[in-house]
């Protein structure tokens, strides 16, 4: 089996072998099983087939907008049948669980994100700071802080204001405030070509304005698979990585170990891939994917033998 | 002037390198006043530098006034000062986008009333200015309207920084025609009090990172400050002494200009951080090191008034 980031175009025999091989099989989400609200053809059959055959099937996704309970709907909605919650790994989950149990936060995170990061923060039992509503006359020079705040968390957020900009960046002058972002994406792609902006262009604001770099949670840093490992018995040689982003599903299933396939149902390009599979820095090595398929559909053909 | 630097200006050194120059570029904030409050002994430090004959000219990133609001605050605290002798980035902006970028249509534009109000001026029509929050759900506000005529993004100081506008300028540069270009990249706005706020370029950042670009940007140490000054009053750099605060603006600037470099510690940058610059290989830290120092300009004084 070729492991070594080569691009190799998968078909045939290669796609049973390869599946043969793994025992579990990581999925990104946007752009590789559904794009919106629209599911790839044939992704909802390969999920259940994949389980079928014994193998473990885990979603991970950087997309911090949802708590799980609402992916576990959408999957249901776009014809996914059984998955479960426990299956789910989100960027906002993930985060929820680093400061619960890797950071053991003694104290109140103020969130720079949207509803599905604060449910899940929630969820975890870790307080969050409330954010008042703007008094008349409030300016970013006399804003109220928080004394209780002892980590910023940072993620997609429509209602990113520069006064929240401020706030955050006065907690972070201590250096004891922990500072986390849910991923690193700079934009997301959304229907018909347009693009919105991601939690890593909110980051890059708020780590230019403190000074100091966040501890990244989502892909390509490893956390999301160490979460997955704390909680099932996955083993990396044994599990296979499908994503669509070169910089972030292929990157993250190098730094894990994982053999990574990349598809093109979304972001990234073949030509992309290839790129970085000649460049002579390692770095960039790291996000070419082993294998490339057109379409997740195309497991199909192994699988409905 | 002589080779080393980093030199202590002691009152003789004053004399000699003030008459070795005829103009004197001074930066404002933590130079000539601290947020509402001149710096003691600056207002006389500028009289007395234009009744010795020296062209006096100031020259700041600060992109939130206009020229003629800046006259107008230099003339509140005290100095003797007029609107064209004044640069600061809302203005030049204004001008790198006529002349460099040649707009003469529409820029979108994340800023200031006063950046708008120069862009007005120079016959550029700027869309976007004030509060711009979200409305509704994702696809609606995703799809905005882009206005067809818009030929650059400008970037500079916005308190009403929103997800909103930032999702704007990503649209517009999505488009590689569409120009991009930031009025600094300053992380912190200077502040009373030990306070910072974020400052523009943590704004110029957010947009880099959405789109992928890298901006044009107007402000120190950008040469382009210089050039605005010199294009429209004629200056001989190697008799233009740069006064600042900030190593990495400030005295960069005169460092890619070839004009003398004067540090004053009434503001951002250390004696500590010159010398480490000085010690250093990186031919980047180099150009951060100024030829002289004072503890504040209104040192300079005795040997004005000699």
């Amino acid at each position: 089996m070729a492991d070594n980031g080569g691009c190799v175009t998968l078909r045939g025999a290669l796609i049973r072998d390869l599946l043969d091989s793994k025992h579990n099989v990581l999925f990104d989400c946007d752009g590789v099983i559904w794009n919106g609200e629209t599911a790839v053809t044939g992704a909802p059959e390969v999920v259940s087939l994949l389980k079928q055959r014994g193998k473990r099937v885990f979603f991970v996704t950087n997309n911090c907008t949802r708590p799980r309970e609402n992916y576990v709907q959408k999957f249901s909605r776009l014809g996914f049948t059984d998955v479960a919650e426990e299956e789910i790994f989100s960027s906002a989950y993930c985060s929820a669980a680093y400061l619960r149990d890797v950071a053991r936060l003694e104290g109140k995170v103020y969130v720079i994100g949207c509803g599905g990061v604060m449910k899940e923060l929630r969820d975890a039992g870790v307080p969050v700071a409330e954010e008042e509503d703007a008094e008349p006359g409030a300016s970013i020079y006399t804003c109220p802080l928080d004394p209780d705040v002892k980590a910023v968390l940072v993620g997609y957020d429509e209602n990113f204001t520069f006064m929240k900009l401020a706030k955050a960046c006065c907690y972070l002058r201590s250096p004891e405030c922990l500072f986390l972002a849910t991923d690193p994406d700079p934009w997301h792609p959304l229907r018909g070509g347009r693009v919105t902006p991601g939690s890593g262009s909110l980051t890059a604001a708020l780590e230019t304005a403190s000074s100091r770099k966040a501890t990244v949670i989502g892909k390509p840093s490893r956390f999301m698979f160490d979460c997955i490992a704390s909680q099932f018995d996955v083993d990396p040689a044994r599990s296979l990585m499908i994503g669509d982003r070169l910089e972030t599903d292929v990157l993250f299933g190098s730094n894990c170990g994982l053999t990574t396939v990349l598809t093109l149902t979304g972001v990234s390009t073949l030509e992309e891939a290839l790129v970085y599979r000649d460049s002579q820095e390692p770095q960039k090595k790291h996000c070419a994917p082993d294998y490339v398929i057109e379409s997740v559909a195309d497991f199909l053909q192994a699988l409905d033998e | 002037m002589a080779a080393s630097k980093c030199t202590r200006l002691t009152v003789a050194l004053s004399r000699h390198l003030l008459d070795s120059v005829d103009c004197v570029l001074f930066d404002c904030d933590g130079v000539i006043w601290r947020g509402d409050q001149a710096i003691p002994g600056a207002p006389e430090v500028i009289s007395s530098l234009k009744k010795n004959g020296k062209r006096v000219f100031f020259v700041t990133n600060n992109s939130t006034k206009t020229r003629q609001m800046y006259a107008d605050k230099l003339d509140k605290l005290g100095f003797e000062a007029t609107a064209d002798e004044v640069f600061g980035t809302a203005y030049c902006s204004a001008v790198y986008l006529k002349n460099v970028c040649k707009i003469d249509g529409k820029v979108y534009l994340i800023g200031s009333n006063a950046m708008r109000q120069e862009l007005e001026d120079v016959g550029i029509r700027p869309l976007g200015v004030g509060p711009d929050p979200v409305s509704g759900v994702q696809k609606d506000w995703a799809d905005v309207p882009l206005d067809k005529e818009v030929q650059a993004v400008l970037v500079g100081f916005d308190e009403h920084f929103s997800y909103m506008k930032l999702n704007r300028a990503l649209q517009y540069l999505c488009n590689p025609d569409c120009q991009f270009v930031g009025t600094n990249t300053d992380t912190r706005l200077p502040l009373e009090g030990g306070k910072a706020v974020p400052g523009t370029g943590c704004l110029l950042r957010a947009v880099e990172t959405a789109a992928q670009r890298q901006a044009q940007v107007v402000g120190k140490p950008s040469s382009f400050m210089f050039e605005c000054v010199t294009n429209q009053f004629g200056l001989d750099p190697e008799k233009c002494l740069m006064v600042g605060d900030r190593l990495d603006t400030d005295i960069m600037l005169g460092s890619n200009c070839g004009l003398k470099t004067l540090l004053t510690l009434t503001g951002v940058s250390t004696v500590e951080e010159a010398d480490a610059n000085l010690k250093s290989k990186c031919p980047l830290q180099q150009k951060m090191v100024p030829d002289y120092y004072i503890d504040s300009i209104a040192d300079i004084l005795p040997a004005l008034q000699a």
